[in-house]
């Protein structure tokens, strides 16, 4: 392992570079320097354009203006493998290995030792050994990849980048999809790889890590980069209002104030579904927003989806605005009062393609039909426009189909359609989920609204941060039971993760 | 240019079929002429009436290949009834109310039961075609009395009743579809099931009604095909289905289900009627005829599936 000396060099540089997709701008004059050997951290929202700038590096966009230098002589990517050829090299959330051949053959995988038009495994073998050595990385060669757990498949990846003599690797999200042992290693292995001379540029939404990890941070904002400095100078409060533009503490709107009085909306009394949930029972009251914390497999969802009428529960009984709720399907929840935005907005939530319109009156659309004129249309149109309105919609036409929304934006529609309902209950599974931070602003801005009118909400979520910002009270579940209540000022980090990690 | 670009793309097999319609205009003498095109009106009738509602089954995301066995049992279940009473009214009514019970057990085997609609309904055709050799004892069937025939065969305003009720089928699957919350559901059923049921749709009773429908219609059209031929056999022939389908794939209604429209398979039908007529025009031998087609369904579904592709 060669060091490098201590004069500290800029390995690529970004000078005014601009890129824009149609009408919208993904990064406007940035002018960054990245230095050799050092770990460069970009943060910001989704789409402030800290993904593009990786892929302008990686080849796979190209500049619409500016330039590029690295080692101070410009340079034109047009494609993925004149980046490689120049030892840049990208890791991202989504792994690209072929699951079912060995890890020699994924880590070598064109650029294996021929002779002829033959591979030669033995001497192909050497090299990633030999790979495998100067690194300290030491992976089974002969195993089937699709056998490794995700953090090995990880640093199969890497051997490959490091295979192509790899000057510069970005990481685009790399711990998303690792628990936080496996994250720990990763960080190790990332140092060691800048020590050794390789440039890293390391994309996160994690704040901790960026800060425990980096060199430098470059913050981007809507496609404009906000400053560079040295990790030293940041803290997590720093990135966050610098990412956002505001304060951090107005991500969650002032909770709304319960009546002590009012009256309980939905009483949930030993509500069991086998190999689901068990033995749950629960109260809410009109304007309370009762958060539902746990781990993904809980048992959550599976106990939204049976209040819902989605599926049905085995035993147990619900109650819902004071007299006795037989749960029998979505259609008939929906009819009393009850409104879900479900877990994942494109599986289980729009209808891509079809209309922003036909998408938010779906389940409401008894309101505006009769038996002889069919549907009475413009009626529809101006209440679903307002619908949109109130819940913040933006969108370029209610003909327009769904899929060309935004994520945030089709999120909102989701909201735009619980809304048309005026719903008693409104169930939110992952509300927030893969939305960036003014979207969320807006949910949660609409979550409370609702329970201001005499609402409730239900909102269940994996961020711990979203129930301690937006619920009044939280039920921790772990393995399809409730392990605690929290009130007010108990809802905290420790006492959420404590509960959800319970073992029995 | 960009809007030319768009307008053809989302209009494309109406446009194709209006510059056939001019190119045989202009080439052969005996294309644009009333009788010609009364005739093809008429022959296409029993096609539209099937297709129509064929559009509605394919939008919500199934697949119905039993329509040929309906097709070929109906007629035969409403002459047994022509042939004991007499009486027309209730001949019609007995077909078609055939038609929608074949279909209600479609939709049963394909709702109740989960089965792959395309299997389900190709295991019932054999079921179907059964029970016409069953009907009709396996042999030819004919009216008793000359009303049978004027069911496909009056003529209002020189145009035959089996055209005005093509018509009629066609103006109602197309409100259906595009004017009523069922119609609402179709689409929301065939472009995400899991949505359409937490949006409170029902989605089994929305594909069961489709099947249904498809069903009376098929079984109109087997009365009007028996009523313009004076007869009606049974039989194990499946390539009704097949031009029907044709019909509706050749539109661009999405085999995938949530996309189409009727105007698309009605297009198309008439499409595929210039081509086959302007090949008999031409006097094109019907070997090459066959080989044309294919190729024509091929490019319809390759174009529609690359404009889908640039799409996203």
């Amino acid at each position: 392992m060669e060091k490098r000396s201590n004069n500290i060099k800029t390995f690529i540089s970004f000078d005014k570079v601009s890129k824009s997709f149609g009408a919208t701008n993904a990064l406007i004059d940035c002018s960054v320097d990245f230095e050799a050997g050092k770990i460069h951290a970009l943060v910001g929202e989704n789409g402030a354009g800290k993904s593009t700038l990786g892929k302008l590096i990686l080849g796979v966009h190209k500049h619409d203006s500016g330039a590029i230098k690295i080692d101070g002589n410009e340079v034109t990517f047009s494609s993925p493998k004149e980046s490689v050829n120049q030892g840049l090299v990208g890791i991202s959330q989504e792994l690209s290995l072929l699951p079912d051949r060995t890890v020699v053959d994924n880590i070598a995988i064109g650029r294996e030792t021929t002779f002829g038009p033959f591979v030669s495994s033995k001497k192909t073998l050497e090299k990633v050994l030999s790979v495998m050595k100067k690194y300290d990385l030491y992976i089974d060669p002969n195993r089937i990849v699709g056998t490794l757990s995700v953090a090995d498949q990880q640093k199969v990846e890497i051997l490959r980048a490091l295979n192509t003599n790899a000057r510069l690797i970005v990481f685009d999200e790399p711990t998303a999809r690792l628990a936080s042992h496996q994250a720990e290693q990763l960080h190790n292995l990332v140092r060691s790889l800048a020590e050794s001379g390789t440039t890293i540029i390391y994309i996160s939404h994690f704040l901790e890590e960026v800060l425990k990890i980096s060199d430098t941070i470059s913050l981007l904002r809507n496609g404009l980069k906000v400053r560079t400095e040295p990790t030293s100078k940041e803290t997590k409060k720093s990135l966050i209002e610098g990412m956002t533009g505001k304060d951090a503490g107005s991500l969650f709107p002032k909770k709304p104030k319960i009546d002590p009085n009012s009256d309980t909306l939905l009483k949930v009394k030993n509500l069991t579904r086998k190999n689901e949930f068990h033995d749950i029972s629960f109260e809410i009251k009109k304007g309370e927003i009762l958060g539902i914390a746990g781990l993904v497999g809980s048992g959550r969802s599976e106990l939204a989806h049976a209040i819902y009428g989605n599926s049905l529960p085995d035993s147990g009984s619900v109650e819902f605005c004071g007299k006795e709720f037989i749960v029998k399907d979505t259609a008939k929840s929906i009819d009393s009062g009850m409104a879900m935005v479900p877990e994942s907005r494109r599986e289980q939530g729009l209808i891509l393609e079809r209309s922003l319109l036909e998408n938010t009156s779906l389940p409401y659309l008894k309101k505006f039909s009769s038996w002889i004129y069919g549907l009475n249309k413009p009626q529809e149109y101006d209440e679903v426009d307002d619908s949109c309105m109130t819940t913040m919609v933006k969108h370029s036409g209610l003909e327009k189909e769904v899929q060309f929304l935004s994520g945030g934006n089709q999120q909102k529609v989701l909201f735009a359609r619980a809304a048309m309902g005026k719903p008693k209950l409104l169930i939110a599974d992952e509300p927030t989920r893969g939305v960036d931070i003014g979207a969320k602003q807006i949910i949660y801005e609409l979550i409370s609204q609702l329970s201001k009118v005499g609402e409730a909400v239900l909102l269940i979520s994996s961020e711990v941060e979203e129930i301690i910002g937006v619920a009044h009270r939280a039920l921790v579940m772990s393995r399809g039971q409730i392990v605690v209540e929290l009130k007010g000022s108990q809802i905290t980090k420790n006492a959420i993760m404590e509960a959800a990690f319970k073992q029995e | 240019m960009k809007n030319v670009l768009e307008f053809s793309k989302k209009h494309g097999i109406a446009i194709i079929t209006i510059l056939l319609f001019i190119l045989l205009t202009l080439t052969t003498d005996s294309f644009f002429t009333e009788r010609n095109l009364r005739n093809l009106l008429d022959q296409q009738s029993t096609i539209l009436i099937a297709a129509s509602f064929m559009t509605i089954v394919i939008i919500s995301g199934n697949f119905d290949i039993s329509v040929s066995s309906i097709f070929v049992v109906s007629p035969l279940f409403a002459l047994l009834v022509e042939n004991a009473t007499g009486n027309i009214f209730l001949a019609l009514l007995a077909g078609i109310s055939i038609g929608l019970a074949m279909g209600a057990f479609n939709a049963i085997v394909v709702t109740y039961f989960k089965v792959n609609s395309f299997i389900a309904t190709l295991a019932t055709s054999f079921m179907f075609f059964g029970l016409g050799y069953l009907i009709s004892d396996r042999s030819l069937m004919r009216p008793m009395g000359d009303a049978y025939q004027q069911i496909a065969r009056t003529k209002f305003f020189d145009i035959t009743s089996a055209t005005w009720l093509a018509l009629v089928m066609v103006i109602i699957a197309s409100i259906i579809l595009t004017r009523t919350r069922f119609g609402r559901n179709v689409f929301a059923t065939g472009g995400n099931q899991e949505a359409a049921r937490l949006a409170g749709v029902n989605v089994s009773r929305v594909q069961a009604v489709t099947f249904i429908l498809l069903g009376g219609a098929s079984a109109l059209a087997g009365i009007v095909s028996s009523s313009r031929a004076i007869s009606a056999q049974p039989s194990d022939d499946f390539s009704f289905v097949f031009s029907v389908l044709t019909a509706v794939i050749v539109g661009g209604t999405s085999i995938a289900g949530g996309k189409g429209a009727v105007w698309r398979t009605v297009a198309a039908a008439f499409f595929l009627a210039f081509m086959s007529n302007g090949f008999n025009l031409n006097q094109i031998d019907p070997l090459w005829q066959r080989i044309i087609l294919g190729l024509v369904i091929v490019i319809a579904v390759a174009i529609d599936s690359w404009s889908q592709r640039k799409n996203v």
